[in-house]
């Protein structure tokens, strides 16, 4: 016997955690792309996709994000600190990928200055992951030695059941247990068993693409140019990626007023490294597409011990020239051998 | 012998013989229907390039990639007609010698790929004549009739919707062959012109920046709109773009490379007493 969740009550549990005070999240369709946003009602949900295309991260670090307000005046300069809108919520329904991804970077987000807009947001959101039973050519997490049913940065797993009526529940983290106290009374102890997990093929050998990373012979390695000479220099790959944090604080307003916000960067851009000098030190795309593999692979993991992947496969699936992560390790894997 | 299989022979011939010293076209993808840019300089790859109706790409903007053509060496590459267009283009806008470009032409009418058999660009402008007759029903589509009957502030309100789901990834410009600014005014930060942000406003600022800068420009080639990673119909207001100018002007984009850039050229008889 297992704690389940049935559809069927889902509406009933969207209602009470709403009368609890929590923003209810999850995945939906709307304006013709897929993405994590608050509903109303269980209907808005929609737990046919595979991923939705945008990630989880938004939710946590937002694409542009008021950090002041300030007013210069003859004799006084005025700031207004902006806080993060404060308030519970509950994801419901976010991918192992995404919620994995959240859990890569908290240590980066806290490491030397703890980002209070970050870690505010983290602490009151209850991340409710639900297993992934299917995938489609991009999913790449088993090769980031993950898998469907990851249970890193969730509060709760739920595993689909396989008359697709509802979940297993599987609560892991206290956060998990206090949201899911007051829906105790629809869960239901059951036999149901849940359906087999989606089958993602493994690509490449993350170890010996990180051992070829890591030596330094590699790092002018002529793969480079020839790997990224169809990249144009998008940001794609890393505004949709869960894990890529990259930002510019920029002051928008005059001399006398306005606002400090901090806003998504891309390491694909050629301004990421201008120096004010005219001189860029990366001055070519591939040495930004480098940066990018090596960050990932070989410098985050250095620092943090984890790779900055969880492998949703945003990346290559949105590359307008069907780039990405994959292809890249997958070419790495066979020059290392 | 397929279209595919004459190209791939042209192409190793050029190769072979130094006549190009690069050859762009498409080859297999991550997945049955993707393809992407193949870049080959050697007479032996040619076996990697695949033709067929998913060669959806314009591959004209590598062309204008920094230092490609400044050794004045040929490269070939595969253009459908807006291809053509687009190099039409950027010759009249002094961005390459046309001279130095050397066609692999095909369109794909249906399913089927057909060869354009000509080699230089000034050889297409009877393609070219014929996209221009049927381009009014280029674009009939639903959405954009839709759009049309709307009232103005219906259709504010639509592309503020659209708008509010850019991210500013900028791969809608990094993805046209008529973007090809070494510094793009967003990214001119000293000052900073246009806002970094993507609120109402910065979006805003971009997207319409963006769709002045191409009318009279853009050929309708779909990259913008293929590569939106948020799937703003983008195609729409640059077809609307390209009907006022069609309209106004009798322009039609891309003809010969001697056309004068619609926007960026006056005559004295023009009937305005100013210029913009």
């Amino acid at each position: 016997m297992t704690k389940i969740l049935f559809r069927d009550k889902l509406d009933k549990c969207v209602k009470q955690w709403k009368s609890d005070g929590l923003t209810v999240i999850g995945p939906v369709q709307r304006a013709n792309i897929s993405t994590y946003a608050a509903v109303d009602h269980a209907a808005e949900f929609d737990f046919d996709l595979v991923l939705p295309d945008r990630s989880i991260k938004d939710l946590f670090f937002p694409q542009s994000e008021p950090m002041l307000r300030y007013t210069i005046k003859k004799e006084s300069i005025n700031t207004d600190e902006c806080l993060p809108p404060s308030g519970p919520r509950i994801i419901f329904g976010a991918r192992p990928c995404d919620a994995s991804g959240m859990a890569i970077d908290d240590p980066l987000f806290g490491w030397d200055y703890k980002d209070e807009y970050w870690f505010q947001r983290r602490n009151e959101s209850v991340i409710v992951t639900i297993a992934c039973t299917k995938a489609d050519d991009f999913c790449m997490c088993t090769s980031l030695k993950m898998a469907p049913d990851s249970s890193k940065g969730s509060d709760i797993l739920l595993r689909p059941l396989a008359g697709n009526n509802g979940w297993q529940v599987e609560e892991l983290t206290d956060r998990g247990r206090e949201a899911f106290k007051t829906i105790s009374d629809l869960l239901q102890e059951s036999a149901d068993t849940a359906a087999s997990l989606a089958v993602v093929e493994k690509k490449f050998d993350l170890d010996a693409c990180v051992a070829w990373l890591q030596n330094p012979e590699n790092f002018e390695s002529r793969f480079w140019k020839e790997i990224s000479m169809r990249c144009i220099g998008c940001a794609s790959c890393t505004y949709l990626c869960p894990t890529c944090h990259c930002f510019d604080i920029q002051d928008e307003g005059d001399t006398y007023t306005g606002i400090r916000r901090k806003n998504w960067d891309s390491c694909s851009f050629a301004l990421f490294t201008m120096h004010t000098s005219g001189h860029n030190p990366r001055s070519t795309q591939s040495a930004r597409w480098r940066q990018r593999i090596m960050h990932k692979f070989n410098y985050f993991p250095g620092k943090f011990s984890v790779n900055s992947c969880s492998g949703c496969g945003r990346c290559s699936r949105q590359c307008p020239v069907d780039m990405g992560i994959t292809e890249t390790l997958q070419e790495i894997s066979t020059l290392s051998l | 012998m397929s279209i595919e299989e004459q190209y791939r022979t042209r192409a190793k011939e050029l190769l072979s013989g130094g006549a190009v010293k690069m050859v762009i076209g498409y080859s297999k993808g991550s997945n049955a229907s993707r393809r992407r840019p193949l870049f080959i300089s050697s007479p032996d790859d040619v076996d990697r390039l695949v033709l067929d109706d998913a060669c959806i790409q314009n591959l004209s903007g590598y062309l204008v990639s920094e230092g490609l053509l400044s050794d004045e060496k040929r490269v070939a590459v595969f253009l459908r007609p807006e291809g053509i267009r687009a190099i039409n283009i950027l010759a009249a806008e002094s961005q390459l010698d046309a001279e130095q470009i050397v066609v692999f032409g095909f369109d794909v009418i249906g399913n089927e790929v057909q060869a354009l058999k000509v080699i230089h660009v000034e050889e297409f402008s009877d393609v070219i004549n014929s996209i221009k007759e049927r381009a009014p029903e280029a674009a009939e589509e639903e959405l954009f009739e839709r759009i049309e009957k709307m009232s103005p502030k219906e259709r504010f309100s639509f592309w503020q919707e659209e708008f509010s789901k850019c991210i500013k990834c900028y791969a809608c410009r990094q993805a046209c062959p008529m973007c090809y600014c070494r510094r793009c005014i967003v990214d001119s930060n000293q000052p900073q012109w246009v806002n970094t942000s993507s609120h109402t406003l910065g979006n805003f600022e971009w997207n319409i920046v963006r769709a002045f800068h191409l009318s009279g420009r853009c050929v309708e080639c779909g990259n913008c709109d293929r590569a939106c990673p948020v799937n703003i119909p983008l195609r729409l207001i640059n077809h609307r773009m390209a009907e006022e100018v069609l309209g106004a002007f009798d322009h039609f984009a891309g003809t010969s490379k001697t056309q004068e850039p619609v926007l960026a050229s006056f005559k004295k008889d023009d009937s305005e007493t100013f210029i913009l």
